[in-house]
């Protein structure tokens, strides 16, 4: 159960880094679910054209064709997001107005260039995923034995850069200016900063994490893409920031939480409560979460307020 | 100079549309079309048919209510991304009271399925407007999360408890048929009267009517009145209506549930003015129609109209571009995002040339001058006070 | 005498949209010395200082640093010649640490990025050890005092090296006592051979810190003079261009009632600081005044007294009854008129109309609603009549609040507080950010008000003003009303040391 719960958790897990990457710069970035829409319809194609137009290749490194999914994806993740960067802080539209048209904009995307290259608008063929790794260490954990055989390397890589993730923000250059434009733009501007260099590569990454979750969604997980099939993960990853306080590793925790009422839905068929509640669980669980922990969280101080560079 | 400004105003939209037509022009032409074929085919069949003309005021009474249901809630500075999960509701609380409730007069039973559509609107709207208020709670994740609940609950609704019996081991998955005192009448006859002599005319209803009066209502109470002063106020500087004694909380929580029983009435044109039930399948995706609405509308009720017509033209151009030219009608929902894009930022940049040249206009008046009859008294403090 | 010069600034011309900054500025600083510029709000001091910071660019005129002409088109360019700037407004992050702060955009990086924090953190401590400053480099900056973190952003200047310091206004937030550290602070830097550029309007300051002084008005160089020999009086008379200026008289007005009555009043919910058991009277026709550095505890006070902010003990009546748990609303219904501190956040909404402005909170009487319908006719007269009275520069009451000066966006606020005859007025920092002209304008509605018999509650930062105007005077420190004088009782020396709690009396009887 915790293994499969982990597995669910991976997108969640890898959009709530990319949200924390834009909001510690300032921006709020809801257009995280259309991102990861086009990162599981790109992922998809990448993966299978490739697969298609190099066979030789795909029979002899088998990981190529979905890592040429992963690269697809990322690379319409960044376009979308750097669309949402232009306009929330170049011209200073206002932050959700961008995100809600850039979630429709991905969807129509998604479907049109799927009725264009498979002529059928909400699926497309089935995909492989990554060979899969063995964590012979993982046999010693009796919850994580399931974990042990058959991981997606996905997974490594993604925990591996929440920890990445929180070494940047603390310890590195990069990461001290990013977030004290986040806190201060003005401050970081008047010291030589270039605030919206700075802002536009928070969203860029949140581009390119999004657009990896979206991948991982299709790739690995659904071995395709159809419609709808990221069920506004975007935005309970959004929550799972807000719940790990703004830090790459309470986002894990938080996202790992979500994941686990997810991976129940999966797994409990019949029960006395109608099947559609146990899949209403994760969305309940975020407004639950919301309710009783914003008054504790802090977010960056001047989070979605777009900065104004002093006009001469 | 108040004139250019007012040209301006108008040519933005239409900027902003000339953008995103041409940015789905450069689609159109990767796919092997001609894009200035494919908008006359859309022209033509939209405007110069007398059924999609009916179509499309049929298809605009819905994105009235729910680009006014989003209207009402930005210019309260509420983020109502829930307007689909608050229709979704309203449908359902309606179709109830449409089906289940037998032996009242239309005249009573009509307002009372409305009534219903837009109590279950606000209802919806509940929760995300107290958890803002008390909880300081984020109200676009959780309107947002209350459609996936609204889609979850009413998925279970209409195949399980409210499903039609009769219709059990049919691909049918529909509420029972609602009793025709329920249903919205027809505004044929009323067109017939006018002298409109188009069969199907007899398709549109008196949602129509009710829609655009509301519009005008809306903008009244909104500009004329004090309430919608005290909006006005905490939209735009809580802190400074806070301090006048305007009750922000109060105002905000009006809006929003106002905002819901808007939303309720979306789907209410489809499922009482023409099918007579709720289906599984019944049209979606008018909420998130609604924001493109409100946002080309610049959230003012009477814009919504022009605006609505637009989106229901675009709509109704789409199923005949798909239909004539083989251009897949998802060309015109990218062109949709794709004008909001453009909107908002034309509409942005507006604001910010008219800001500059207010601030202008009134630097040019004539610095103050202290009047010279008075003693004055210096700011550095210096002072010789007498011995 | 070549040598001596460090900078000079020759024919600095800025032009703004409708005026004229700088005009033709011509300014020399020594090498190692204290040179303060002083003039008014709106002389042009930190437009000139800008340019020098390379945040503006000059329309006219050059820029020679140590004999060499140079172009200032960004602060990373002044930096690299020596010149840094100590913001008045204090550009520092809260949730960082000093050492943070200061290394900020200077970061010492080690491969891929990372940073040295241990070899910052030690320069810092570096620092702070030469120059005498007293700071914790591993503390947050949010729990420091308002003087350290001043220090930090000088900190901040010295860890890039600067040779030239300017400082903009430093004193405007700092008690006395801390305005002798800073300057004990300023002289040991000029002891280590740095020049320091400090721009004020504080003249008596000024003339005991620095070494010479230029006069700034109108955009024009009035002047510049040795600090030794010259009086407060010439330098004014340089500032303004007239002879020194008497007092605005005070109307003789016998007080009347109590108007307003704050007993062990404390306000303890919430962030910010609190307010402790304050006890005051105002009467009517009587000016009280609160002296005291902002920051201890005003701007909790005032809200306390009008609804924005509950009060956890203590009460508060006006006119004898009891309002200590009223709204906002209710009380202004009683006749209590507030002209907030921040105009542009609390006073004003400023994407509105000045004939939405001038109604905002009085706009459910009766006079401008019927039915719930804004009488836009009446409006408009009550409007345009205001706008004459006040004299309220704009093109028309459509115009936004946005497009008003400071000083004619306060008017707006006062013609609106001081319409339906209040009872009480409550006026914070009223002058804040204004010229002369509207510094004196509002000082004289304020001295009409008594006049009219208003009880007037005056919050200001100005000790100067406090002690012109007010007929009877508070001292508030650390959220509490630690004396009370009446007019002339008290120097202002004497209310330094008050304000900064190096002092304690027993509360001042009532009346």
């Amino acid at each position: 159960m915790i293994a499969s719960a982990i597995r669910v958790t991976m997108p969640i897990l890898l959009a709530a880094l990319g949200a924390v990457y834009s909001e510690r710069g300032g921006v709020v970035n809801i257009a995280l679910e259309g991102i990861m829409i086009v990162g599981t319809f790109f992922g998809a194609l990448g993966d299978y054209f490739f697969a298609q137009r190099f066979p030789g290749l795909t029979q002899a490194m088998p990981d190529l064709a979905p890592l040429a999914g992963v690269v697809a994806a990322i690379l319409a993740g960044v376009l979308i997001a750097l669309i949402h960067a232009l306009v929330t802080i170049t011209f200073r539209v206002d932050q959700i107005i961008s995100g809600v048209a850039l979630n429709l904009l991905a969807v129509g995307v998604a479907r049109f260039l799927n009725i264009q290259l498979f002529h059928v608008a909400t699926q497309s063929p089935s995909v492989r995923g990554f060979d899969p790794i063995d964590l012979p260490l993982l046999r010693a954990v009796p919850a994580l034995r399931p974990l042990a055989t058959g991981v997606s390397p996905m997974i490594i890589v993604a925990l591996i850069l929440v920890f990445f993730t929180h070494w940047v923000l603390l310890r590195t250059r990069f990461g001290i200016r990013l977030r004290a434009v986040g806190e201060n733009p003005l401050a970081a501007d008047t010291l030589g900063i270039n605030v919206y260099r700075m802002r536009y590569a928070g969203v860029i990454l949140s581009g390119v994490l999004a657009g990896l979750a979206g991948a991982y969604l299709a790739i690995e997980q659904a071995h395709l893409y159809f419609e709808g099939m990221t069920q506004g993960r975007g935005f309970i990853a959004l929550a799972a920031m807000i719940f790990g306080n703004w830090w790459p590793i309470g986002a894990m925790g938080a996202s790992f939480l979500f994941g686990y009422f997810d991976a129940l839905s999966l797994r409990v068929v019949r029960l006395p409560v109608p099947y559609e509640f146990i899949t209403a669980l994760p969305y309940i669980v975020s407004i639950l979460v919301l309710a009783g922990f914003v008054r504790r969280a802090q977010p960056p101080a001047a989070d979605g307020i777009p900065y104004v560079k002093e006009e001469e | 100079m108040k004139a250019r400004l007012y040209l301006l105003e108008i040519a933005t939209p239409l900027l902003a549309i000339l953008f995103g037509a041409a940015v789905a022009s450069l689609i159109i032409l990767a796919i092997g079309k001609n894009p200035l074929d494919v908008y006359a085919v859309m022209v033509q069949f939209s405007l110069t048919r007398p059924d999609s003309i009916v179509s499309i005021l049929f298809k605009t009474t819905p994105l009235i209510f729910a680009g006014l249901a989003v209207a009402v809630s930005f210019r309260a500075m509420l983020w109502n991304i829930g307007v689909e999960g608050q229709y979704y509701v309203g449908a359902v609380c309606a179709a109830y009271v449409g089906f289940a409730v037998r032996g009242l007069p239309a005249l009573l039973h009509l307002p009372l399925c409305l009534l219903a559509a837009a109590a279950g609107g606000m209802a919806w709207a509940f929760v995300p407007i107290a958890l803002k208020l008390r909880r300081g709670a984020h109200e676009v994740i959780t309107t947002i999360m209350m459609n996936y609940i609204a889609a979850a609950i009413i998925l279970y609704l209409i195949s399980d408890v409210l499903r039609d019996p009769t219709q059990l081991g049919t691909p049918r998955v529909r509420t029972p048929l609602f009793a025709p005192s329920a249903r919205v009448p027809s505004l044929g006859p009323f067109l017939g009267l006018l002298g409109v002599a188009v069969p199907e005319a007899g398709r549109l209803n008196w949602l129509l009517p009710v829609a655009l009066a509301t519009c005008v209502a809306l903008a009244f109470v909104l500009g004329r009145t004090r309430f919608g002063y005290e909006v006005r106020a905490v939209a735009f500087s809580p802190d400074a209506a806070e301090a006048a004694g305007i009750g922000n909380d109060r105002v905000r929580f009006l809006m929003f549930m106002l905002s819901g029983a808007l939303a309720g009435m979306v789907g209410l044109n489809d499922i009482l003015g023409f099918f007579g039930y709720l289906d599984i399948d019944f049209p979606k995706g008018l909420g998130f129609l609604g924001i493109s609405v409100a946002l080309l509308a610049k959230n003012n009720p009477l814009g919504v109209i022009p605006a609505a017509l637009l989106f229901a033209f675009l709509d109704r151009g789409a199923e005949g571009v798909q239909f004539f030219s083989q251009v897949p009608k998802e060309v015109i929902v990218i062109l949709q995002a794709l004008i909001i894009l453009a909107i908002v930022v034309a509409y942005e940049l507006l604001t910010r040339y008219i800001r500059g040249q207010r601030k202008r206009e009134a630097e040019s008046a004539p610095p103050l001058v202290p009047p010279t009859r008075r003693v004055s008294l210096d700011t550095a403090g210096v002072q010789e006070v007498p011995p | 005498m070549g040598q001596d010069l460090l900078i000079e600034l020759r024919g600095i011309t800025k032009r703004f949209p409708g005026v004229l900054a700088n005009d033709h500025v011509d300014l020399t600083i020594r090498r190692g010395e204290i040179h303060a510029v002083v003039g008014e709000n709106g002389a042009g001091k930190s437009t000139l200082m800008r340019i020098l910071y390379g945040l503006y660019q000059p329309d006219q005129g050059e820029i020679i640093v140590d004999g060499q002409r140079v172009v200032l088109d960004s602060p990373r360019k002044a930096l690299g010649l020596g010149i840094g700037m100590v913001h008045q407004h204090f550009m520092l992050i809260p949730r960082f640490t000093v050492t943070e702060n200061v290394i900020l955009g200077s970061e010492p990086t080690g491969p891929w990025g990372r940073l040295r924090t241990q070899q910052a953190q030690a320069q810092v401590a570096a620092l702070c050890a030469q120059y005498g400053f007293a700071l914790d480099p591993a503390e947050l900056v949010a729990r420091l005092s308002v003087g350290e973190q001043q220090r930090v952003e000088i900190i901040k200047v010295l860890y890039r090296g600067v040779e030239i310091l300017i400082l903009d206004e430093p004193t405007a937030v700092l008690a006395p006592q801390e305005v002798d550290e800073l300057f004990g602070n300023l002289r040991r830097l000029r002891e280590q051979g740095k020049t320091i550029l400090f721009i004020s309007h504080r003249l008596n300051e000024v003339l005991a810190i620095a070494d010479r002084i230029t006069v700034l008005r109108h955009g024009r160089v009035a002047g510049t003079v040795p600090a030794r020999g010259t009086s407060k009086a010439q330098l004014a008379e340089m500032m303004v261009g007239r002879p020194v200026l008497l007092e605005l008289p005070h109307p003789d007005v016998k007080p009347g009632e109590v108007r307003l009555e704050a007993d062990g009043l404390s306000s303890s919910a919430g962030a910010g600081r609190t307010v402790r058991a304050v006890s005051l009277t105002v009467r009517g026709g009587e000016i009280y005044g609160i002296a005291g550095v902002e920051g201890n505890g005003q701007t909790e006070l005032v809200e306390a007294l009008v609804g924005l902010r509950p009060i956890t003990g203590g009460t508060l009546r006006i006119d004898g009854r009891d309002i200590t748990h009223s709204s906002t609303r209710e009380i202004r219904l009683m006749g209590v008129a507030h002209i907030p501190e921040d105009r542009q956040r609390r006073g004003l909404v400023l994407p509105m109309a000045v004939w939405e402005n001038l109604i905002l909170g009085q706009h459910s009487r009766k006079e401008f609603v019927h039915d719930g319908l804004l009488n836009r006719p009446a409006i408009d007269r009550f409007a345009n009549r205001r706008v004459r009275e006040f004299d309220i520069r704009t093109p028309g009451i459509e115009t936004p609040a946005l497009a008003l000066s400071g000083g004619n966006q306060q008017k707006v606020v006062l013609a609106r507080e001081f319409s339906f005859a209040p009872k009480v007025l409550i006026a914070a920092q009223p002058t804040r950010g204004l010229d002369i002209g509207a510094t004196e304008f509002v000082e004289r509605e304020l001295l009409e008000a008594k006049s009219q018999g208003m009880a007037v509650l005056l919050f200001s930062a100005s000790l100067d003003e406090v002690l012109s105007l007010s007929d009877r005077i508070g001292v508030m420190y650390r959220g509490e009303l630690v004396a009370e004088f009446r007019r002339g009782e008290v120097s202002p020396a004497d209310l330094g040391l008050y304000m900064t709690g190096t002092q304690r009396a027993p509360q001042g009887t009532a009346g």
